[in-house]
């Protein structure tokens, strides 16, 4: 039995996060919305309307195709119509890009866990509208215009991906990148990230393309991985059985997990693509990809790197505090602001402010944390000034309150203590309250010197310095 | 003739409304008068195609619409208040123009029940200027035709100058309307000549601005690359006086140009000395298919129409135009047949959306599936021409057809935009006949797809170009029927080619035949 | 989807004609539906009107001569600039409810087309 692989490619489609539709100034935000509310003449395709192009489609979908490499961006590309009857698409015809689209020839490094990396190309970036939804019931469909004119980009990457999980990390991946860009909020299940896949298989070893099927309509990573999963393995236990491939486009049904045939009838295709007149060409000057290109900030893997190079921080850290962009910020601008082991402030971005922008739900430069704060609460832990348990504590207070660390440590008495009198005084005070556990100890059980340092933590409120509270107690208990 | 209301120049009802001579609702009366005394009742869906012997104008008209404004404008000038560069001219709109609360029909039976909820930026800004919105003018089926007989709202419009003739069309329920007297102006769309074409066998002004000039938000999209929204009145002053009111660019037309607006009026007496027109043969070289054959037969020019070229050309030189003879410009020869391409590939695509689904005809019964709904809705509520017009889009771009065809179209379409180019460094216009014949008799042609779109020979040059160009009365045949002359000029000059139109225009003594049979001579 | 054999076939001829099968497999993508009377003219005036376009194939074209997509050029100053990105709900929402054919519960209705599952 020869060994296959399997060939993927996928067609993402990705929602730009404007305010306003691309042609009209509907807005895009239509989650849980009734149905046909964010719908005007133009995005229901009324007879005599015309589109109006949104600037900052253009701007956004501009900033992508700089960040994904493409090396020819069209200073004049062109929308076409894509013309087909579908009842949710109004006018009979979709605005997309065709023969000129806005950039080709992209790539993006995917990589992989084995430390390699797989080269993706991405054949093409276009800008188009979207079409409504449709809900099924009973005999019937039911049509929601709201997403009508929602901006996407549609981005097609070559046939580069040998795995369902390969494609769920490069999603994982493009998620990222979009967000950290700001230009899609790439929610999945919000329809902001759609994927389409063609799947094909071959002996290990061949060149050629093998027939494809298509796979649409799935949203959400996991789901993506488990459509192009339950393909792969359809079509190997078909060629195993001597079948045949045919270039079927799949349905996934999300609620029940299993790809359904479209009816051939429903896929024909001759959109009769022809130049969309009612627009002008989409300008995109040198000067104007230069100026996006200066803008474009660093970019998640690159930031990976670098964080590991120059912080000498673990590639895990560095993979968790470049997932998204403000805590990376976050994390660099505490750094500087600290001055002293990169490594340490990592730890306590990834455990305890990680944990905060949880609770909080929000992102680390909304935290209302600043970066030189978390620095000034590290050194005076570092210093000994504070435990790190009110340390951590402090974190909380500061980000809730208007006060700096030292003044809160100041005004509320929470420096540490490490006066020998005073902590004396404290230890003997103990002991005396606690004569069987004194006699143990002094019975041969030392163990349980961890008891009385948490006593005495305890009795000073979390502020005694442990390390001088044992030498002070076990003075004390051998004296 | 004792001049009535209705039929005043509309810049003299403006000026006579600011002097306090007539109001509003007088001008409005009269002319619901004059419809009231020549329509003979308007089209109507399974109407009846003989009619009553009236003029057959319109689809709706808007008497409350137009009361109101009219009521509007007179409170207006009672308070002192500017009540705009239209006040109180009542206006025809072609019913491709969609206008809120009233019916838009597109002269079709899958618009027929449309009501849309949106007004068109040109019929804005006319009814901003104080136009009065009158009723919406009978047309050939989303715009398809050069006589007006396709419209699915029968009886179809009569020519105001002979009732066994077209008035031309796509615009012929406005052309008829305006030579009538039911209106002062109308709004008309020229794709390949359907406002000057049916101005010239009405006999009245017609003009196709600079694509781009007027926005085209809201008219019911035939071709989108060559439709243009322009003026029809039955003098040169009142074509320019509503362009003016219209012209603009428009944040709801991606294609209205941002060229800033002139005075058309300023300038407009100032005559045509030193100007220089130019004469092409190649548009006295009438190149027709044989019917039967499909071979390419030259023809000559109507000699009442040939004689008219001459004497206008004459008329210009006389008060000091340059005639500049012998002007080449050979790739109009190929306007229809590029035409035929480019113009079905546009109009397919934009029929797609009438499928039953959103507005309008929706077939009756329970459909099988949704294919079934949108080819028994299609299929009942499209007539024939729009029908031919999909197959054609169809056919010429297909994949396989697109380079072949559609691609050359659109190649042959720079080529005449660059004859055009190359004259007009010669030259500051051209003057032109604007149709190989007067107005052809009802029935006479309809039916021949070929042979109608042909009568758009000498029209569609211009669209092709994007350039302007006016259509202006010249007189009248030897059987009564108005001829007319175009001038065309280069990109945004409408400011002189209406000042050339009028140092041309010869305007008619006489009511068309139609009207004096109703309201005497 | 490739198109049905003789349509290839056809293109190479230098005759074009609509053949009932082509003149099928057009009526069929415009999703017309046609009595015999209407489709016979149909076909008789688009093979007429294809003779009129066959003028245009004879023309010599240099092969540089680019395209035209509106006869009138834009510059500059002439583009009308793009949209800013402001969102204004419209108030047609309502009205353009009111002249669809069949409305359940806000939600425009069509007929289904069954899918096919796979084994």
């Amino acid at each position: 039995m020869p060994e296959f692989e399997a060939i993927i490619g996928l067609e993402t489609h990705i929602q730009l996060n404007t305010d306003s539709k691309i042609f009209c100034a509907c807005s895009t935000d239509s989650w849980r919305v009734p149905p046909n509310t964010h719908i005007c003449p133009i995005c229901t395709g009324l007879p005599g309307v015309l589109p109006s192009l949104n600037e900052q489609v253009v701007e956004k979908a501009l900033i992508l195709a700089t960040a994904m490499n493409a090396d020819e961006i069209s200073q004049a590309s062109f929308f076409a119509r894509k013309n087909y009857f579908y009842p949710d698409l109004p006018k009979g015809y979709q605005i997309s890009q065709y023969d000129e689209p806005l950039a080709v020839n992209g790539s993006f490094e995917l990589p992989l866990p084995e430390g390699n990396s797989r080269h993706i190309t991405i054949i093409k970036l276009h800008i188009e509208e979207d079409a409504g939804k449709t809900v099924y019931k009973d005999a019937k469909r039911l049509i929601d215009f709201n997403r009508c004119g929602v901006p996407l980009v549609e981005m097609v990457t070559g046939p580069d991906f040998r795995s369902a999980d390969e494609v769920a990390k490069f999603l994982i991946r493009l998620r990222q990148l979009l967000r950290w860009l700001e230009i899609s909020d790439a929610d999945m299940e919000r329809g902001q990230l759609r994927c389409d896949a063609n799947v094909s298989i071959r002996n290990v070893g061949e060149d050629r393309l093998n027939t494809k099927t298509e796979i649409k309509n799935v949203n959400s990573i996991t789901n993506v991985r488990d459509a192009v999963q339950s393909e792969i393995e359809r079509q190997m236990r078909e060629v195993k059985a001597g079948g045949e491939i045919k270039a079927w486009t799949l349905d996934w049904d999300d609620q029940r997990g299993v790809l359904s045939k479209m009816r051939s009838k429903e896929t024909e295709a001759d959109y009769r693509y022809f130049r969309e007149p009612d627009l002008l060409p989409i300008q995109t000057s040198p000067s104007a990809v230069a100026a996006t290109v200066s803008q474009l900030p660093e970019l998640p893997l690159a930031r990976r790197s670098r964080f590991s190079e120059v912080y000498g921080i673990p590639e895990y850290d560095a993979e968790i505090l470049t997932e998204e962009r403000s805590l990376s910020d976050f994390f660099e601008a505490t750094v500087a602001a600290h001055g002293g082991n990169p490594k340490r402030v990592s730890n306590w971005v990834m455990n305890d402010v990680l944990r905060l922008i949880r609770e909080q739900d929000t992102l680390a430069g909304e935290l209302g944390l600043r970066p030189g704060e978390l620095a000034e609460i590290i050194g005076m832990v570092e210093a000994g000034t504070i435990s790190s348990g009110v340390g951590k504590e402090l974190l909380e207070q500061v980000r809730s309150s208007d006060r700096t660390p030292a003044q809160i440590v100041e005004e509320d008495g929470l420096a540490q203590v490490s006066d020998a009198s005073e902590l004396s005084e404290t230890a003997a005070h103990i002991l005396e309250a606690n004569p069987d556990q004194v006699a143990a100890y002094k019975g041969g059980k030392t163990g349980l010197i961890g008891w009385f340092v948490g006593q005495m933590m305890q009795e000073t409120g979390g502020q005694a310095d442990p390390k001088a509270a044992r030498e002070i107690l076990e003075s004390l208990l051998e004296g | 003739m004792s001049a009535e209301i209705c039929e005043l120049p509309a810049h003299e009802i403006v000026a006579r409304l600011r002097t306090g001579d007539l109001t509003a609702e007088v001008v409005l009366e009269a002319t619901l008068a004059r419809i009231e005394a020549v329509e003979g009742g308007g089209g109507a869906l399974n109407g009846d195609p003989n009619g009553a012997n009236g003029i057959h104008a319109y689809i709706t008209l808007a008497e409350e619409r137009a009361r109101a404004q009219a009521r509007a404008v007179d409170r207006a000038l009672e308070a002192g208040d500017n009540p705009g560069l239209l006040a109180g001219v009542p206006v025809a709109v072609k019913d491709i123009f969609c206008v809120s609360g009233i019916a838009s029909t597109a002269g079709s039976k899958i618009l027929a029940n449309f009501v849309s909820p949106y007004t068109a930026t040109p019929v804005v800004r006319l009814e901003a200027a104080g136009a009065l919105t009158i009723g919406k003018a009978n047309l050939d089926e989303f715009t398809y035709g050069s006589s007006n007989e396709s419209s699915a709202f029968l009886p179809t419009p009569r020519n105001p100058w002979s009732a066994g003739h077209v008035p031309g069309g796509s615009s012929g329920g406005s052309a008829a309307a305006v030579a009538a007297g039911e209106a002062a102006l109308s709004l008309g769309t020229d794709t390949s000549g359907s406002i000057r074409q049916p101005a010239a066998f009405c006999g009245i002004v017609g003009m196709k601005p600079t694509y781009g000039r007027v926005s085209r938000y809201g008219m019911i999209a035939f071709a989108s690359s060559l439709d243009c929204p322009g003026p029809m009145a039955r003098n040169v002053k009142d074509a320019g006086l509503m362009l003016l009111a219209m012209a603009g660019a428009d944040a709801f037309d991606a294609t209205a140009a941002k060229v800033p607006v002139e005075d058309y009026l300023d300038q407009i007496e100032g005559g045509v000395r030193g100007m220089r027109i130019g004469l092409s043969p190649d548009f006295s070289r009438l190149r027709y298919p044989d019917a039967d054959t499909g071979e390419l037969r030259e023809q000559v020019l109507q000699p009442e129409i040939e004689k008219a070229l001459l004497e206008s050309a004459e008329r210009l030189a006389e008060q000091g135009a340059e005639i500049v003879e012998g002007v080449d410009l050979p790739a109009v020869q190929y306007g229809i047949p590029a035409y035929f391409v480019i113009s079905r590939v546009e109009a397919a695509s934009n029929l797609h959306r009438y499928d039953g689904v959103k507005y309008g005809y929706r077939s009756e019964g329970e459909a099988a599936d949704l294919f079934e709904l949108y080819r028994k809705s299609r299929g009942q509520g499209f007539g024939s021409q729009p029908k031919l017009r999909i197959l054609m889009g169809m056919y010429v771009s297909g994949e396989q057809y697109e380079k072949r065809y559609y691609e050359r179209a659109l190649r042959v379409r720079t080529l005449i935009r660059r004859d055009f180019e190359r004259a007009f460094e010669r030259v500051d216009a051209m003057l032109a006949p604007t149709t190989p014949t007067t107005a052809f008799e009802i029935g006479g042609i309809y039916g021949d797809s070929v042979a109608m779109q042909y009568a758009d020979l000498l029209t569609v040059p211009a669209n092709h170009a994007g350039i302007p160009a006016i259509s202006i009365p010249t007189g009248l045949d030897d059987s009564g029927l108005p001829i007319g002359m175009q001038l065309m000029g280069p990109d945004f000059t409408e400011r002189r080619l209406l000042r050339m139109g009028r140092a041309l225009e010869q305007l008619q003594e006489s009511r068309p035949p139609l009207v004096q049979e109703r309201v005497g001579a | 989807m490739a198109p049905p054999e003789d349509l290839v076939t056809k293109t190479q001829q230098s005759d074009p004609t609509i053949s009932s099968e082509i003149f099928r497999h057009l009526v069929r993508l415009a999703a017309l539906e046609l009595d015999d009377e209407e489709a016979e003219y149909l076909r008789r005036e688009l093979n007429q009107q294809l003779q009129a376009i066959r003028d245009l194939e004879s023309i010599e074209l240099p092969t540089d001569l680019p395209i035209t997509s509106h006869g009138v050029p834009y510059s500059s100053e002439t583009r009308p600039g793009l949209r800013q990105d402001r969102a204004e709900p419209s108030d047609k929402a309502d009205a353009i409810l009111e002249q669809v054919p069949e409305v359940e519960e806000r939600f425009i209705v069509v007929p289904d087309i069954p899918h096919t599952e796979l084994e």
